[in-house]
């Protein structure tokens, strides 16, 4: 305890690999550096990570007898100022994001103290004010790589009660009454699946940690391990102790180095302190556990490819049954559970069922770690009491879209699961519900969508991800998510016929129903769900050959052009004038948009949103290089002549007569490209001038009357008469 | 599997830590995978050529065509040398929303790859012929808040930009002088 609550001050650096990719190391060394040179009396800990990823790195500051601060965005050069501020017993509450006062780690409490009026409480800050942190409570607080830190806020002490009772079939029990399920995205019941595993009669058993966290977009197993080993090989423990098991083995990705990095230490730990091993707490039982680092593979999420994976095999799933609690590693019952699963078990033994189950909804008790990702504001790690409704993901705790801008659909449960369009935000996040909607709760990953993303792009995205990732051992999975592959790229290039959004969708349904392991079974969601709830977005590509979005790149000529309302040929007309051709850059311009010189000064420029050289330095506006060809020829004496090569363009005479209503900025643009195709028009205004809302409601400061005037004159000598002064119904 | 030597011929300290390193995974579970990887991480040039798949397929006493297959159903292994500097970019769904093909199709151009495979996926490991540099691509890093994410020599880059890809790249051929 000492070491959490010093009687100096103790700073602690988030250091998961996300804290890292912030530059946390660079701060974790400048505090050392710092403290090491001045002899401070402080304690420094490497914490792990608290979850607000965006505002990474976060530090946490406590003075003796006051409330812990979280620090946000901490530079390196922060340092000097943090550690003076500390030595005056002040806290740098520029830097503050909150403060905690008190800390339920569900196996004990902590009081830190009460002050600082001035910060608000981390349950005050509207990214952690919906969450409840069960399988989180001790990140970002505790030193990972401190076993007297994770046993000082209780940790080991569920086990030593498990142990003591010496009841396993209570806490199976107790396992079933909290209603706890699987959280590796099936759900099925902890309680029952223990149980299984319980009375399989086999000389050896095998327990299974399943870290081969293969979902892309969702990283919460990374950061648990990362944050809180032992809590992990407590429950493995317990489990082991229950289900009678002596071989505990964690399988974990090979891209997650941190994170083995800090189980194996942690399991070192737990070893030299007699946790682990032929004689765990004195208690005669035999249990260890091994971390195996799965190698990129990730239908090894799967349980029997797992198993196979182990048993040194290409990590290709069997069918069920045997299941298994059954059979399973080396044909021994084997009981496998996710990550966070395990992460459970502690604060039922400790807290009870009753209370678990208390949070979450009827059929899904307790909270899930979500990963909140994607075109989102606030990013990060939240823990959230199951059946929240997904708007309280995006819009409270995510605060909105990144940069401010609509969100237009949510992707959950990573390739397996599908997306939900922004009008069902209202749909509580559980097992059940989700999969009414065609998708999954999965791992937990939230991946927000705005307008610039394409859903076809996104279908064609996972059907990829599960097309490279099928292990190819049935048939419906390996060659029906290639068709589907080949389908959605024709899609994507604008070659689908109207035929080919039903044969997706027969074939999605084929391959979710015939395929042998989970992998084929949900690899068609992402595209099911898409095609159901954004067909248009499908049809678009089919018939207008349109991607809204502007990521099918074979149906835009480029971004600029794609999000222009107009479709201007952006590029013709840039490099027209980057070769000093500005004559024919006008014509470009004036062939794709008769009022070059009205929208140079009015238009909203949405192109400067999906400007590439933004990713340099910044967009290049678009608006005020087309106002800047219309001026320099408007007010040139080459107008007359260019004019007239316009003009020239027109189709030979149709001899029809058409008449256009209105002289406003549509009036003026379809007479124009009417007389072009050859017809002879004739435009009626009823005002005393052509222009319309350009004319008559935008301020001459804004947009001055001459320059509209130079317009209408240029359509004028296209032959389009203008007659002012004439309402339709009236005068004529 | 072409190579027609009846003894696999490996420098003394490679097979000396071979064989450390299957004695100390021996017997248990996920022992191929593990052996597999440190030999692997040994290679000056990350990969596992034939001989050394041969000399573990003796040593463990497994059929070749199961290290085989095992070695080659894995992402993570190499059957062919590895670049100097490995640039692996990361398209996972965040990445992927917020960016990550267009950082892949840049750095395609720059290190002289065709810009599209044949088949239009993007998984790929591929290395320059002057074996500097290996382009790669990742399922997931599990660094979605810091997407678009790129791993240069095993240091995590977040919010990459093509600009800052493009520094990268210039401060590793800088390395090089």
């Amino acid at each position: 305890m000492a070491k959490l609550l010093p009687p100096r001050p103790r700073i602690g650096v988030g250091m998961g690999t996300c804290g890292a990719g912030n530059g946390a190391e660079g701060v974790y060394h400048g505090f050392a550096e710092a403290i090491g040179q001045q002899g401070c009396d402080m304690r420094l800990a490497p914490v792990g990570c608290f979850g607000f990823c965006a505002q990474e790195p976060l530090v946490n500051v406590r003075l003796p007898g006051q409330p812990l601060v979280i620090l946000r965005q901490v530079a390196t050069s922060d340092v000097a100022g943090i550690l003076d501020a500390v030595r005056e017993n002040r806290i740098p509450e520029k830097l503050a994001l909150c403060k905690i006062e008190e800390w339920d780690h569900l196996t004990a409490h902590i009081q830190y103290g009460a002050g600082y009026p001035k910060i608000p409480l981390w349950n005050e800050v509207p990214f952690f004010k919906p969450q409840k942190k069960i399988v989180l409570r001790n990140c970002g607080l505790i030193s990972p790589d401190d076993i007297e830190e994770y046993i000082a806020v209780g940790g080991y002490q569920s086990l030593y009660k498990v142990l003591i009772d010496a009841n396993p079939e209570l806490v199976i029990e107790q396992i079933k009454a909290s209603k706890l399920r699987g959280r590796g995205g099936a759900g099925f019941l902890t309680g029952i699946k223990w149980e299984f595993m319980r009375r399989a009669a086999a000389g050896q058993k095998f327990l299974i940690c399943n870290a081969d966290e293969g979902d892309p977009g969702a990283y919460m197993n990374r950061n648990e391990i990362e944050s809180d080993p032992h809590a992990l090989l407590e429950g493995m423990i317990i489990g082991g102790y229950v289900m009678e098991a002596t071989e505990g083995i964690v399988y974990v990705r090979a891209e997650y180095p941190l994170a083995v990095h800090r189980l194996n230490r942690a399991i070192e730990q737990a070893r030299q302190s007699g946790l682990l091993g032929d004689n765990v707490m004195g208690r005669g039982f035999r249990f260890d556990i091994r971390l195996v680092e799965g190698a990129g593979a990730f239908v090894c999420g799967e349980e029997t490819a797992l198993i196979a994976s182990l048993e040194g095999f290409a990590g290709r799933p069997r069918p069920r049954p045997p299941f298994p609690a059954q059979k399973g590693l080396y044909g021994q019952p084997t009981n496998i559970n996710n990550v966070e699963t395990w992460y459970n078990i502690a604060p039922i033994v400790s807290k009870g069922p009753a209370w678990f189950s208390e949070t979450g909804s009827a059929k899904s008790a307790g909270t899930k770690v979500f990963s909140l990702v994607g075109k989102v504001a606030n990013t990060g790690l939240v823990e959230m009491p199951l059946g929240t409704p997904l708007k309280t993901f995006i819009y409270d705790v995510g605060e909105g879209g990144s940069d401010g801008r609509p969100v237009k659909a949510v992707q959950t449960g990573g390739p397996s699961g599908g997306c939900i369009p922004q009008e069902m935000f209202d749909t509580p996040v559980d097992y059940e519900t989700l999969a009414q909607l065609g998708s999954i709760m999965g791992s937990g990953g939230i991946v927000v969508m705005d307008e610039d993303n394409c859903m076809v792009d996104v279908a064609r995205y996972f059907i990829e991800f599960t097309h490279s990732e099928s292990c190819g051992k049935c048939i419906p999975c390996r060659v029906g998510l290639d068709q589907s592959l080949r389908l959605l790229n024709a899609f994507t290039r604008g070659k689908a016929g109207e035929t080919a959004l039903e044969q997706l969708d027969e074939m999605g349904r084929m391959i979710r129903d015939m395929s042998l392991c989970g992998l084929g079974q949900s690899a068609p969601n992402p595209l099911l769900t898409t095609i159901r709830h954004f067909r248009h977005e499908f049809e678009d590509h089919i018939r207008a050959k349109r991607c809204r979005a502007g990521v099918c790149e074979d149906l835009a000529l480029s971004p600029c052009e794609n999000s222009c309302p107009l479709h201007m040929n952006v590029p013709r007309y840039l490099q027209l004038l980057q070769e000093g051709r500005l004559e024919e850059a006008f014509e470009a311009v004036v062939l794709d948009n008769p009022l070059p010189a009205s929208t140079g000064r009015v238009c909203q420029h949405p192109c400067d949103h999906r400007c590439r050289r933004r990713s340099l330095d910044s967009a290049v506006n678009m608006r005020d290089v087309h106002r800047h060809i219309a001026d320099a020829i408007f007010e040139s004496d080459r107008f007359d002549a260019l004019a007239d090569r316009i003009a020239a363009r027109r189709l030979p005479s149709t001899d029809r007569k058409v008449a256009v209503v209105g002289a406003g900025p549509t009036g003026l643009a379809a007479a124009f490209y009417l007389a072009l195709l050859g017809h002879q028009v004739t435009v009626y205004e009823s005002n005393a001038e052509p222009g319309g809302m350009l004319r008559y409601a935008i301020p001459e400061y804004r947009l001055p009357t001459s320059v509209i005037r130079r317009e209408v004159e240029l359509i004028r000598r296209m032959g389009v008469e203008i007659q002012c002064g004439v309402t339709i119904g009236t005068d004529i | 599997m072409t190579t027609v030597n009846p003894q696999p011929i490996l420098v003394t300290g490679e097979q000396a830590f071979i064989d450390r390193t299957i004695e100390a995974h021996m017997g248990r579970p996920g022992a191929l995978l593990g052996v597999l990887e440190r030999v692997q991480e040994h290679h000056p040039h990350k990969f596992l050529p034939a001989a050394t798949l041969e000399y573990i397929a003796d040593r463990m006493d497994l059929p070749l065509a199961q290290i085989y297959s095992v070695a080659t159903f894995y992402a993570l292994f190499n059957l062919e040398p590895q670049g100097d500097h490995t640039i692996c970019i990361c398209r996972g769904t965040a990445c992927h929303t917020r960016g990550s093909r267009n950082l892949l199709q840049r750095l395609r151009l720059e290190l002289g790859f065709p810009e599209h495979s044949e088949d239009g996926a993007d998984k790929l490991c591929v290395t320059t012929p002057d074996g500097r540099f290996s382009l790669r691509t990742v399922a997931c890093f599990g660094q979605c808040a810091l997407a678009p994410v790129v791993e240069v020599d095993h240091a995590i880059l977040g919010h990459v930009n093509e600009q800052a890809l493009h520094r990268e790249l210039e401060n590793l051929d800088e390395g090089k002088a």
